[in-house]
């Protein structure tokens, strides 16, 4: 099902070309939209009544992004971004230690965050103190 | 793997990337924001968040989260369009490991479980069945979050977690009876492409009532607005529930399982329940209470020709524009107040294309003397519920529809 058709994999090689292209070219990213899809002209398609589908494939943007220095940021750069990129983290409203640490618990508990038991606590003081809370 | 970290994260999400066939420097790009950033006014911050047109078929919409993608639909959006154009439309995916090329040839939706006969379905075959078509309102469950007060943890959505669009796809009842579903079934849940990325993780699928499933207008849906849906909405295949809330809106759909008991699983024994109360509220704070799955939308609508706290020529008549929806029925009316709620005037509505849409609505507001005036509308829909003045409060920050007021100035 993940294998991708040879037709799949050109319609990426030729927006991998254009997107280094327009890097080499040093041209405004708002002004050259990056060709992260689009249609080959020999992308595998079915159709009927009408509507035709067309094997597509993307490229994600990646987030580097590692979270603002504090005491403990090594800890939550490992543990937090496993998952979600910083802005998730960063956009959430002033929290308490205590909410903090429930939000911590939750990613573990019901989402497997690898965070050891001696781990939650500076977690929870990165993401507290960070806020003045 | 016992272990999973920053790194294997970024290791395994180029082995995705490898896998489609991509390599070299154009594989990594950063999400660099615009130079514009967006003010969702939310109540105590933080409040800003770049705008972002980096990723695939995708148009300029508001960040929230880069990986896994939520991005938000800004509000001019609505003012501009009744049906929201498919590079526009809000993104919500829950975990980072999802496919990121699709071939239409080989892609298979399974039915099983507690039926006579098991299903692959090809899409060129799925094309070949019986269709239905109607409009309808995805809205998140959270959507609004971000003026919850007092602040919920959560994705700090403002309003544009929400989209309208043209559905087109076949029932789920077809598929059903197509597979022959056997008595006693109580449940069908429907399962998706995105995979945990770590390991033990509770794999994302919802479920609905086998007779809800089998309404005859559940539906899976191949197109949207008239064209194959964007990857990152779910392409080849989404789930449309008219009228419920969008986690029950599978993306990139590859499985459906009848149930012959309730799905006891994490995502609906667990996440997405709402208070069993009137407007799903609960006093803040409050967090043992009797729950239920989230399930049909409620009324709401929006003011989008004025925004919030801006400055406009004074003149003595306001014009004011916005959508309004009814949840799981139609709109009956909206009414509009200039006065903050003392009296409310009826508002004319647009065409209704199918009850689970938006519904556009116009009105004149007077306006005696330059200065701040605050306008509101509220909605009432076809079962009689009317938008209620007060905002609920529940811990997840779901179900928010109370009146939402815009102030203005006219100098």
């Amino acid at each position: 099902m993940r294998a991708p058709s040879f037709g799949v994999i050109a319609l990426v090689l030729i927006g991998a070309t254009l997107a280094v292209l327009v890097a080499v070219s040093g041209r405004e990213r708002a002004a050259v939209p990056v060709a992260a899809v689009s249609a080959a002209p020999d992308a595998t398609s079915v159709a009927g009544g009408g509507i035709t589908l067309t094997s597509t494939a993307m490229e994600l943007p990646d987030d580097a992004a590692v979270f603002p220095e504090g005491p403990n940021v090594d800890l939550v750069n490992q543990r937090c971004l496993a998952c979600h990129s910083t802005t998730m983290v960063l956009s959430q409203p002033k929290m308490t230690a205590q909410q903090w640490q429930a939000a911590v618990e939750k990613m573990r508990d019901a989402y497997h965050a690898p965070v050891a038991e001696g781990e939650v606590a500076p977690i929870v003081a990165y993401l507290a103190g960070r806020q003045g809370s | 793997m016992d272990r999973l970290d920053f790194d294997m994260a970024r290791a395994l999400t180029r082995r995705r990337l490898l896998a489609a066939g991509v390599a070299g420097s154009g594989a990594m790009l950063a999400a660099k924001a615009l130079a514009a950033d967006v003010d969702l006014r939310l109540p105590g911050g933080p409040s800003r968040r770049a705008m972002t047109s980096d990723f695939p078929q995708k148009g300029a919409m508001i960040l929230q989260r880069v990986r896994p993608a939520l991005l938000e639909t800004p509000m001019e959006v609505f003012q501009q369009s009744l049906y929201t154009p498919n590079d526009r439309f809000f993104v919500r995916w829950h975990w980072g490991d999802l496919p990121t090329s699709i071939d239409v040839e080989t892609y298979r939706i399974r039915v099983g479980g507690h039926v006579s006969h098991p299903l692959s379905i090809s899409l060129a075959q799925l094309l070949r069945m019986p269709r239905i078509e109607l409009a309808a309102v995805n809205q998140c469950s959270g959507n609004s979050r971000g003026l919850f007060q007092p602040r919920v943890p959560g994705a700090q959505w403002g309003h544009g977690a929400m989209g309208n669009a043209k559905w087109m796809g076949v029932s789920l009842r077809h598929l059903l009876d197509l597979a022959g579903v056997r008595g006693g079934a109580v449940a069908v849940r429907v399962g998706a492409m995105d995979k945990p990325l770590v390991a033990g993780a509770p794999d994302f699928e919802k479920s609905l009532g086998v007779d809800h499933a089998r309404d005859g207008e559940v539906m899976l849906a191949f197109a949207m607005n008239g064209e194959q849906l964007p990857l990152l909405n779910g392409f080849p295949v989404r789930l449309v529930v008219p009228g419920w809330y969008s986690t029950y809106w599978m993306k990139m759909v590859d499985t459906i399982e009848v149930l012959p008991a309730p799905d006891d699983r994490y995502w609906m024994a667990k996440a997405y329940k709402i208070p069993s109360t009137p407007h799903a509220h609960v006093v803040p704070g409050t967090k043992d209470f009797p729950s239920e799955p989230i399930n049909r939308m409620n009324p709401r609508s929006w003011i989008t020709s004025i925004t919030d706290g801006a400055t406009y020529g004074y003149d003595p008549v306001l014009p004011v524009e916005g959508i309004a929806m009814g949840g799981d029925v139609g709109v009956t009316r909206v009414e509009i107040s200039g006065n903050g709620g003392r009296t409310w005037e009826a508002a004319a509505l647009g065409r209704e294309d199918d009850r689970y849409g938006f519904r556009r609505f116009t009105a004149r507001i007077g306006v005696p003397r330059p200065g701040r005036v605050q306008v509101m509308a509220r909605c009432t829909n076809a079962r009689g519920e009317t938008q209620p003045m007060a905002a609920n409060w529940n811990p997840g920050g779901y179900m928010r529809n109370c009146v939402e007021p815009i102030t203005v100035r006219l100098s």
